[in-house]
């Protein structure tokens, strides 16, 4: 072997062998990590579960519970639509926690123009996963929470777009 | 049914916003291209959604969206088609011991550093429907791409083309590209495997199949129906470049049908075109044209649509984004220059192949756009991505007028170690729209 090859070997043995080895590890010890869950996606919400009825606000809560829910999810930041309405939460373990911002200057006879906050608990052994949480409108202390259970629903098929 | 109105208007916007931007950025010595991309990025919510929301919603409704997108994948993927004409496979057989090394090694380097990233990045940017190996992967084979056009556009502007610097590029460029877009093709049948009944053993033996097929199969009719028709006429009728595009069009619904993605198909039938070089300009000359100031700033702009750089919010973000940037630029600008200068390429020099390498532009976004589509980086990860494909192609001229002045390069002797490095020949095709 010349010495411009048996260099040329050296160093492909050294930048390009050696680093290959180092990603064979780094593949084996990412498996042990562990991502925020997925809440990534479309969740329609059961309707069924709403309870409403005693709320001074429950008409209106009860049809923003019913608007279909966007979640765009990067790690634990997250961009929530809800009827229309799209603002950022974050993921904390399994609690999502958000708020739509209301008008700057409430109407005092309706709440429908107050801030609303969005918890929500998931579990992820459900499959589909589900979402447990309540809406709540704030600032108007006769408004009741409402409860929810949202379920995520499948990513449509038929490729990647 | 669309709003044509909307439609046509959109078209109009975007033709105009591109062939702006791309003018201004040609004045301060930069790729139209990066310009371009930039109009794309000031079309959506980034900048236009921001500053005039209610206007951005009506020229851009989300209804109109998909007839978008569809139109511009179209020019994606006759553009694909020409960047595979334009890679001659039988250049990459004669590379020498620098090419060689350069091109492994500015894959390995950014792959390795991309893998080692993901570390970080996958519990902070990813979720668990993102299996870490698919990410690492993704991570890696969107950060060793190098954008074979952009990168032959620059070398062509600067007479470079024949210099012992421009054919290494060259040669490194093409064998990136096709190593990057097989690893890509890899882990979207992996990721589409796990959705699909269909096994991926299965996928796998189809796509082999598929490839043998076109590289002995298919190739030698395209010599006979194509080129032997073009040596006798010395042109092509328009039965027969329909016919050429039918078989892009067919090739590209077979890899979608497989499981990878239509932009394969495009790819594979461009590099199985016979390379003869008149031909390969003939071709590029029919198609380039409009593609190129028609249908790839369409792709542009859903791409700018896409990206949301309010999502890379507060310091902690820009930080992710920095680092991607800083990983991309060390991998790629890091591991070439290393390894073109221990094959004895002067330092100066050396360090020009590693800035050339280190351009990412379209075929950087045309990565991401799939990864989105697949789900495999999220959506702030992507916005980081595609701020990092425009600064690293948008720092390399500047770069390398510094480290590489035109009068150092042209006539530089031949010092490379090993087999002599080949003349591009047909490798690179250009023209003054060939800048995507």
């Amino acid at each position: 072997m010349s010495h411009t090859n048996r260099n040329f070997v050296i160093a492909y043995i050294l930048l390009v062998g050696l680093p290959l080895l180092g990603l064979a590890g780094v593949l084996k010890s990412g498996r042990s990590l562990n991502a925020p869950f997925s809440v990534d996606g479309a969740w329609k919400i059961d309707a069924g579960a709403i309870n409403a009825s005693a709320a001074p606000c429950g008409d209106f809560l009860s049809s923003v519970s019913n608007s279909p829910v966007s979640i765009s999810q990067s790690g634990t930041s997250l961009v929530i639509n809800l009827g229309g309405k799209t603002t950022t939460g974050t993921l904390n373990g399994k609690t999502i926690t958000a708020q739509f911002a209301g008008a700057n200057s409430p109407n005092t006879t309706d709440c429908s123009d107050r801030s609303l906050t969005l918890t929500a608990t998931l579990d992820p052994l459900t499959d589909p996963r589900t979402l447990s949480g309540r809406l709540s409108v704030q600032g108007c202390a006769s408004c009741l929470p409402v409860e929810f259970r949202a379920v995520k629903q499948p990513r449509p098929a038929g490729g990647t777009r | 049914m669309p709003n044509l109105f909307i439609l046509v208007l959109q078209v109009a916007v975007v033709l105009t916003a591109c062939r702006l931007t791309g003018a201004f950025f040609k004045k301060i010595h930069q790729p139209r291209v990066v310009g371009e991309m930039f109009a794309g990025i000031m079309l959506g919510p980034s900048l236009l959604g921001w500053i005039a929301p209610h206007f951005s919603a009506y020229l851009f409704p989300a209804s109109s969206l998909g007839f978008l997108n569809a139109l511009s994948q179209i020019g994606v993927i006759v553009f694909m088609f020409l960047v595979g004409l334009k890679i001659n496979p039988m250049e990459l057989k004669k590379e020498s011991h620098a090419a060689v090394l350069a091109s492994h090694v500015s894959i390995t380097a950014p792959f390795v550093l991309a893998a080692f990233l993901a570390l970080y990045l996958y519990p902070r940017l990813s979720d668990d429907s993102v299996a870490f190996t698919n990410f690492a992967l993704f991570m890696g084979a969107a950060m060793s791409i190098t954008a074979f056009p952009v990168l032959a556009r620059i070398l062509a502007e600067r007479r470079m083309l024949s210099s012992r610097l421009g054919t290494v590029a060259i040669a490194c460029a093409a064998v990136d590209d096709v190593t990057g877009w097989c690893i890509l093709a890899y882990i979207v049948v992996l990721i589409r495997a796990a959705h699909s009944e269909t096994s991926i053993w299965m996928t796998l033996g189809g796509i082999v199949i598929f490839g043998l097929v076109m590289v002995f199969g298919v190739q030698r009719l395209l010599k006979g129906v194509f080129l032997n028709a073009y040596e006798k006429w010395g042109h092509l009728s328009e039965n027969r470049m329909a016919f050429m595009l039918l078989l892009v069009l067919v090739s590209s619904l077979c890899t979608e049908r497989l499981g990878i993605h239509l932009l394969f198909g495009a790819f594979l039938m461009g590099a199985i075109m016979p390379k003869e070089d008149r031909f390969i300009r003939y071709v590029l000359d029919r198609f380039e044209t409009i593609t190129i100031t028609l249908l790839l700033p369409l792709f542009f702009a859903f791409t700018g649509l896409r990206t949301n750089i309010g999502l890379v919010k507060g310091h902690e973000m820009w930080m992710y984004c920095g680092l991607i940037i800083l990983v991309a630029t060390a991998g790629k600008l890091g591991g070439s220059t290393l390894a073109a200068w221990m094959s004895g390429m002067p330092l100066r020099e050396a360090a020009g192949l590693g800035i050339l390498m280190n351009t990412r532009g379209l075929m950087e976004l045309v990565i991401l756009n799939i990864g989105l589509d697949i789900k495999i980086i999220s959506p702030a990860l992507f916005s980081m991505m595609v701020i990092m494909a425009l600064v690293t192609t948008f720092m390399t001229t500047p770069i390398l007028n510094l480290i590489c002045p035109k009068e150092l390069l042209q006539g530089a002797p031949e010092k490379v170690i090993g087999k002599p490095v080949p003349t591009p020949s047909m490798a690179v095709h250009e023209t003054e729209t060939s800048v995507a």
